[in-house]
């Protein structure tokens, strides 16, 4: 077989890898989502006929290399298995020929999963029964304990992480955040534990954020994935965010309101906490309302919602603990994964790619992580400077937005968005990402506080259209250059195709102005965001006030990335240039993001 | 819906297959094994000693070792032909150095490997550090469009090893074990324990350069306790009677041989240090493209002449 030396010696043969295949060897079907890590595309494999999906990695910054970020997760992914967490099949090679460049592009692959929790829970053909609820909640606490019991902290749970498909399965997807945890696993009854060294604060989508984060403890532990699964778990039965904070002290003072305020026997310790953005006093509550809010379920759910949300993290519940509670043992008991419904009946979920890899994280979180301005202590951040130069670049929302809630009313924006959005919009009617706190795009919105109190729930929202709803923001206005489709943005397209059933019309002059108010605030702060310097003075903020780079500096980073996700989606026929600019666009951030680099270099990571 | 156990996860290897053992994408291409091993081997402490000037821990620079060594291993594996022995090894390290909390830039990683392939021979052992320093700063300075050219390379490389290994870069080591080997064995109250464990870290160093690939073909335990069971009888401390490898999911058999590949090695660095150390054999060992095929081709000559 060895080719003997006097033959074609020195010629090196032709190889193929294993884990490791090729682009050729799946059909690629239909793009799920995208983002500016990249695109998430439906495939099949065509030697087995497997769907799978496949998430394209962005080699951006090419300076260092493969994307840290992504060689973790892949890393991580490798050592995982366990029924209820997503699976990562292989990593598939796209060799682009010619074009100068011979970057290779790399797809991990993992199965195809029929929907996202977050699109489930807004698509209003689809209704969960109490069975079916506590077999998705199940399983999302078996998927926990198993990573607790690893070392693993996910440190993005939340709704639109968490896939489902037609078999009832749900699993834990996108480890983008996760890492290794050093402590001792949460036990039996032992609540989740302590940590003795410090974590990057700068993770956890913004809504599913827990107080401790909020209020800056760098040692967390488990809990923080645990909180997650409480607003995940009322979120099942609200059928939105049930703590849709429009800043990190909006996020604070929601949770407050839901589950009291902290006070030394409700939170011990909280004090010596540095406070959400220098904010270290919170009125006393002493009538929380989650009783109140959450007063259709029944008592068991209550409970176990309870030890889910409670604002000690050393007692709140940890997985373990929580798939013993009662609430699981009582009638009616769980459903069998094998017997909950297929949503096959929802077209609409499967015209709109219910995978959801919806583009627009309204960024509560998402950029909030792992932005480069990390300072320096504790871990790194997962994704650390390579941000914006990997696939994670928007920040952990892969799965679509950070749980971008869907205003009361729901979007009517048909027309122009349609043909873009298609993919993500099954969210229900995006409000506008609570991005800002100091951009107060609505101020009047009865929607600031607990969404739940006043908005009716989501199924009870009117069908959404069937396209052209997503959580977006307006993109900037140079977007809306494109002729025909786009349309003019922000006023009801007169060409909306579809006209929403729902009474709730009167809503619809509301959101628009919503809109467009908000689409020129994503304007100014493109402008802003133009500056070279935002990065540094950014910093020098953080520091001034020597506490972490809040969100909203990074917020103020993130317009880029929106930019650039907003870029992604033009259709295809708007003119090239388009994207040109993102291209040409990125070398900026390059830069912006190779200084933070080299200033975090030393203590970068862990 | 029972949790699959994979709780061991972290503490397996990967461990290559007979048939990757039994081939190489460089013997395919037509590079001799035993010019392979010797390559293997010289990339190996090259890469022990880079780690060492990168003043990296010993755990991040075994792992690189171990990501160099597979990278070779089996048809589908780099070979010789196609990629440098010099600019793997730099990759291996920058690669695992990146996912540890120990990073290394480019810049530091490529600079020293320049500084380590300006000395004058191949096989980089304790010495180095003493004697052979080069004369001239000149031999070792990497200019700007040199380092930026090599960068290039060092990430196409990185792409590449990872595509050859199926991105699977982890890697279990046996140090920890090792010392919680110890420690069940209850050995640390004889007088001896302290150079028995410096003696067993010694041979688990030693097996990362060993040609049988030791490290591909065995679990950390195993490795673990056949490094235990020697360095027990080279310092004299009695470990107990019966068979206590058992415990550590080490059968006899594969205890044996590992003992006798870890006593192996030492003749083959001999051997090794015949052919290619200073001042002997042929001098460097080739660590390039180029030099690998001038080799093969210096040997093509010699066997068509003789």
């Amino acid at each position: 077989m060895a080719q003997s030396p006097e033959s074609t010696p020195l010629r090196p043969i032709a190889r193929r890898f294993h884990g490791c295949s090729k682009i050729d060897e799946y059909d690629i079907m239909s793009k799920l989502g995208e983002g500016t890590f990249g695109e998430v595309h439906k495939a099949r494999q065509v030697r087995t006929g497997a769907t799978v999906a496949m998430k394209k990695i962005l080699m951006h910054n090419e300076k260092d290399g493969f994307p840290i970020t992504a060689l973790r997760e892949i890393k991580l992914l490798k050592m995982l298995c366990h029924d209820n967490v997503l699976k990562l099949e292989e990593m598939a090679v796209e060799r682009k020929k010619g074009a100068g460049r011979q970057r290779a592009i790399l797809y991990m692959v993992t199965p195809y999963m029929d929907h996202d929790l977050s699109g489930l829970l807004d698509n209003p053909d689809v209704h969960f029964t109490e069975p079916q609820i506590k077999c998705y909640m199940l399983q999302l606490f078996k998927g926990l304990q198993y990573l607790h019991d690893n070392h693993i902290l996910h440190r993005d749970m939340k709704a639109a992480n968490l896939l489902i498909n037609n078999r009832g399965r749900l699993q834990i997807a996108d480890f983008g955040l996760a890492r290794h945890y050093e402590e001792p696993v949460p036990r039996k009854g032992m609540g989740n534990g302590s940590a003795k060294r410090d974590y990057t604060q700068l993770v956890v989508t913004r809504w599913y954020r827990p107080p401790e984060l909020l209020l800056s403890l760098r040692r967390y532990t488990p809990a923080i994935d645990m909180w997650g699964a409480g607003c995940v778990f009322g979120e099942m039965f609200k059928r939105k965010p049930i703590l849709a904070g429009t800043s990190d002290l909006n996020q604070a003072h929601i949770i407050f309101e839901l589950v009291g305020s902290p006070n030394d026997e409700s939170m011990p310790g909280w004090r010596d906490l540095n406070g959400c953005e220098g904010v270290k006093q919170f009125p006393p509550n002493p009538n929380p309302k989650l009783t109140h809010v959450f007063r259709e379920l029944g008592p068991y759910a209550i409970s176990l919602l309870k030890a889910l949300l409670t604002l000690d993290w050393r007692k709140r519940i940890n997985a373990i603990d929580a798939i013993d509670h009662p609430y699981f043992k009582m009638e009616p008991k769980p459903m069998r994964e094998e017997d909950i419904p297929r949503f096959a009946d929802s077209h609409e979920l499967d015209r709109r790619n219910t995978r959801g890899q919806r583009p627009l994280p309204p960024a509560p979180a998402g950029g909030a992580v792992g932005m480069p301005d990390w300072n320096g202590t504790g871990p790194p951040p997962t994704n650390g400077p390579w941000m914006n130069g990997d696939r994670r670049g928007g920040g952990p929302q892969d799965r679509g937005p950070p749980g971008v809630g869907p205003p009361p009313g729901g979007y009517n924006r048909g027309g122009s968005y349609d043909n873009r959005r298609g993919p993500y919009d099954h969210r229900g009617p995006p409000p506008p990402p609570p991005r800002h706190q100091h951009q107060p795009y609505r101020p009047d919105n009865r929607n600031q506080g607990l969404p739940y109190d006043d908005a009716p729930p989501r199924h009870a929202l009117p069908h959404p259209p069937p396209e052209g709803r997503h959580p977006l923001p307006h993109p900037p206005p140079h977007n809306y250059a494109g002729p025909g489709i786009r349309g003019p943005p922000r006023h009801g397209d007169p060409g909306d195709r579809y006209v929403p059933r729902y009474d709730g019309s009167r809503d619809e002059r509301d959101r628009h102005d919503r809109r467009s108010r908000e689409s020129d605030d994503v304007r100014s702060r493109d402008g802003r965001r133009g500056s070279r310097d935002s990065g540094n003075s950014r910093d020098a903020q953080s520091m001034e006030r020597g506490i972490p780079p809040s969100r909203d500096d990074r917020g103020a980073y993130r317009p880029p990335s929106r930019d650039d996700r907003a870029q992604g989606y033009r259709p295809p026929r708007d003119y090239g240039r388009d994207t040109k600019r993102s291209r040409t666009r990125s070398p900026d951030r390059e830069r912006e993001n190779q200084r933070e680099r080299e200033r975090v270099r030393d203590v970068y990571r862990r | 819906m029972a949790p699959t156990p994979t709780q061991s996860s972290q503490l397996v290897n990967p461990l290559a297959t007979t048939a990757q053992l039994s081939s190489s994408g460089s013997q395919l291409d037509g590079v001799p094994a035993d010019l392979e091993d010797s390559i293997r081997f010289a990339g190996a402490s090259l890469t022990q000693v880079a780690g060492m000037l990168l003043r990296l821990p010993q755990e991040i620079i075994a792992r690189a070792i171990i990501l160099f060594t597979r990278f070779w291993v089996g048809p589908e594996g780099g070979s010789l032909i196609e990629y440098g022995t010099e600019i793997v090894s730099a990759s291996s390290l920058y690669l695992i150095a990146k996912l540890s909390p120990y990073p290394k830039s480019p810049r530091q990683i490529l600079t020293t490997y320049a500084y380590l392939s300006s000395l004058p021979m191949t096989l980089l052992t304790s010495s180095l550090f003493s004697s052979k320093v080069p004369e001239s700063p000149d031999a070792y300075y990497l200019s700007e469009g040199t380092y930026l050219s090599q960068r290039v390379t060092l990430m196409k490389t990185e792409s590449h090893i990872l595509r050859v290994l199926g991105f699977d870069t982890h890697v279990a080591l046996p140090y920890t074990l090792c010392v919680n080997y110890l420690q069940t064995l209850d050995v640390f109250q004889h007088p001896q324990a302290s150079a028995l464990a410096k003696r067993a870290f010694a041979h688990l160093n030693t097996s990362l350069l060993s040609p049988q690939l030791l490290y591909l073909t065995h679990q950390p335990p195993a490795l673990a306790t056949a490094a235990i069971y020697l360095a027990a009888r080279e310092v004299g401390v009695k470990l107990p009677d019966n068979e206590w490898w058992e415990v550590f999911d080490t059968d006899r058999e594969e205890l044996g041989f590992l003992v006798v590949g870890l006593l192996s090695t030492e003749a083959f660095v001999k051997g090794e240090e015949e052919r290619w150390g200073e001042g002997k054999g042929r001098g460097k060992a080739p660590m390039t493209v180029e030099a690998v095929e001038a080799e093969v081709e210096r040997r093509r000559i010699l066997e068509g002449g003789g």
